[in-house]
Formats: structure tokens, sequence, C-alpha cells
């Protein structure tokens, strides 16, 4: 009887609708048909799923490409709040905590846009307030005057030591490539400290990360291989996944790609991760590696998540697919904007 | 356990007592089956049919399907009674 209670109703419940959500997701066929289509006909597509509301309210604001990008940051944002409110008790815990990740995303564009001197009007456009700081905390970051300043303002978050430790050093460079990186470092190891902080379900929720730092790290991984990059890679890999970093420098050593993906083969145990690393050992172009890779993890919390049916994962798994849900409409949209052909577009979506 | 002292009487008002006891059982207890049941499909079914209302047909006729147990209870404790 202990896994008859009032709790476990609440949690059918949320991860019914999600899963039910899920299921609403645009399909790999409509995004064939997209791929045919021009960016007005596409916009009239989208707007008649989802991403109606939105379509309708910015219609008269926006048009063309500009309508596209905020209607789906709209969409976004309402759907990841929306979820955040639906969720009960402890897996509300765990979605903030993963939600986070936009915070990081839209401070980092704060800083950029005021170090670059946009106009704050500018800067909103491209937020997306999906995660704890909402619309008003954003817009009162936006009305600082100073990078420094908006960082003072943001005294009392998490990620609030790290960004007072590494923002005088990316202002004097001129480059947050190094602040972004310690900063999403510092999430994923909030991350894992949330999951193992013995609320219940955070062993579920930890397999998650791990295969989330798995993928970014071997993502990452490829893309040094690819640009030649053989320094020192330790600090750019995120701890705290199956593998450690200096596992991971070892990996990043090995020069010929073939050589590279046999070693990465000899330290992987999920069989589906081992048939896209063979898959991926003729394709030359990073972002195709990059998408079979994303596919293999999404496919992998799936598989998990139907192991764990009420839990946090069909959850994680609808956030993830319906960022990259957007994240493809977003390509799309972009790729025909510049007049791409559909062929070249189709290797950069997700589905 | 009958003792010597008791009459015919006595032991069929005991019988009537336990058959009675015995449907208050078939039907109290497959009740709290069938609610447990339900529990759960119920939850279901209401985070379906928010997302989708054409779900509600189909997800009530799932909820209620355990109602089938307390049925059973039920034609039970009238086999017993009468």
């Amino acid at each position: 009887m202990a896994g008859i209670s009032s709790g476990s109703a609440q949690y059918i419940y949320a991860c019914t609708r999600l899963r039910v959500r899920r299921s609403l997701l645009i399909p790999r066929e409509d995004y064939l048909r997209m791929l045919n289509m021009s960016l007005p006909e596409i916009t009239r597509f989208i707007g008649e799923t989802n991403y109606r509301s939105e379509i309708d309210e910015l219609g008269t604001s926006f048009s063309g490409i500009d309508l596209v990008e905020e209607a789906l940051s709209w969409n976004l944002a309402k759907e990841y709040q929306s979820i955040l409110e639906l969720v009960p008790g402890e897996l509300k815990y765990f979605t903030a905590s993963y939600l986070r990740r936009w915070d990081i995303q839209n401070v980092v564009t704060i800083l950029r846009g005021k170090l670059q001197g946009m106009r704050p009007g500018k800067i909103k456009e491209v937020l997306i307030p999906a995660g704890r700081l909402n619309k008003v905390a954003l817009d009162r970051l936006l009305a600082e005057e100073s990078p420094e300043r908006v960082a003072e303002a943001l005294k009392g978050e998490r990620f609030y030591p790290i960004l007072e430790r590494e923002l005088p050093r990316a202002i004097e460079t001129g480059s947050f490539a190094h602040l972004e990186n310690e900063l999403y470092k510092g999430y994923y190891a909030r991350l894992l400290a949330d999951a193992t902080g013995g609320i219940k379900g955070g062993d579920i929720f930890r397999k998650y990360i791990e295969l989330e730092i798995d993928t970014r790290n071997i993502q990452n991984l490829f893309r040094l291989q690819a640009g030649r990059v053989h320094e020192d890679v330790r600090e750019l890999m995120i701890p705290g996944g199956s593998f450690s970093v200096e596992e991971l420098q070892r990996l990043s050593t090995v020069e010929d790609r073939d050589e590279f993906i046999d070693a990465l083969k000899r330290q992987v145990r999920m069989t589906p991760l081992l048939n896209t690393l063979e898959s991926i050992r003729g394709k030359s172009a990073i972002h195709e590696i990059e998408v079979a890779l994303t596919r293999v993890q999404l496919e992998q919390m799936e598989r998990m998540s139907k192991r764990y049916p009420f839990s946090i994962l069909p959850i994680l798994v609808y956030l993830e697919e319906k960022k990259y849900e957007v994240a493809n409409l977003r390509a799309l949209a972009r790729g025909k904007e510049v007049g791409l052909p559909g062929e070249r577009l189709q290797g950069y979506l997700v589905m | 356990m009958v003792d010597v002292g008791t009459t015919l009487e006595m032991v069929q008002a005991s019988q009537a007592g336990m058959s009675a006891v015995g449907a208050g059982l078939a039907v109290g207890l497959t009740g709290v089956g069938t609610g447990l049941a339900e529990m759960g499909i119920g939850a279901a079914a209401v985070g379906a049919t928010a997302e989708n209302r054409d779900m509600f047909g189909l997800a009530l006729l799932f909820t209620v399907i355990p109602e089938t147990i307390v049925i059973f209870g039920l034609v039970v404790a009238l086999l017993l009674l009468f």
C-alpha cells in the first residue's frame, strides 16, 4: 500500500497531461511538409496549430520572421510556466530546477546586449522568460544601465557567486564565452545537488542529468575535434556525468575521427548510443552528428520515462521535445527567410 | 461454537447474522478495491480530458470499468441475503 496515496494520483494526473501534450507536438511528416513551404505559408501553418493564440496576438505588431520568432518564444515561455503550475510537489521542485537554464540564457543575453549598448526593447525581443526570472524581473534587469548593475541586481540568485567572480574578466576581454561555460557548469552541479538532496524521486532525476551531461560532453568533444582544438579541454567539460573529466581529456587527444569513435565506444555501455556512434562514423558535417546525438538522447529519455511512467521523466521528455520543436521551427523559418533549400535545412532539424 | 444450551432458533439466527456480515464485507471490500483501482484511472482520465476534450467519452468509460468489481460484490451479497 506504500505507493497508494493521494500523491500518486497527482503524479498520474500531471504525467498523463504531459503525455497528451507530447502527442500533440508537430510530427515528422509536418516538418517534411514545411520544408517545401515558404515563410508566409509556414507562419500560417503554425498559426493553425498550438501557436495560434500567439500568432494572432502578435500579428498586429510584428511581421515576417520576427512574428514567427516572437510567437515561438512567447509560446515556449507560456507553455513552460503553465507546466510549472500544474506539476505537483517534488516534481515542481525538479522542474523549476531544470528551468533555471533559461535564467542563465536570459541573463547572459542581457549582459551581452548591455555591453554592446543595445536598446532594452531590442534585447527584450530575444528573451525567453521561461525560467524563474519572469517578465517583470527581466524588465527590471533590462532597465539597469551597465552589465555590473545587472549582475548586482541578481544578488541572491543561485548563480550570483559565479557571475560576480567571472564578470570582470568577461567585460575586460569582451567575450562572455568563459562566463557562460562557468554558469552552465554551475547549473549542472546545482542540478546534481538538487537530485541527490534526498528528495523523493531524485535518483530518477539524476539519471536524466547524467544522460544530459554525457550527451553535452560527447557533442562538445566532436565539436572540438572538428575544430581541431587540442589544448586542455578540461575546462570545457561538464563534470558529473558517467565519464570523468580526465577520461574526456584523454579522449580529446585522439586526432583521428575513427579512432576517436572507437575509443568512445569502448567507454559507452548504452546500446542505442553505440549504434548511433557507429552510424555517425561516415558523417562529416558536425551539425548532423549533433542532431544524431540529440536524437539518441531524446529516445533514451523516452525509454527511461516508460520505465518510470509517473516520475519527473515524462515531464522532462515533454520539456525537451518542446524545446527542440521550437528550435526546429525557428531553424525552418530562418532558413526559409535566407532562401536555403529544403534538403539543406532538413539536416538541422531534430525530428 | 454451538454449546449444549443453544436452541435451533439461536443457530438459525446466528447463521442469518453471519451471512449478513458476509454480504456487508462483500460490498464494502469490493467498494474499497474499486475505489483504489479508479484512483489512478480517474486521475489519468481527468488529465487526458483536460488536454483534449474529445477524450471525455473514452476516459469516462475507462474510469468506470473497475465498477464491475463492486457489482460482483453486490451480486454475491444479494445471493447471500436472498
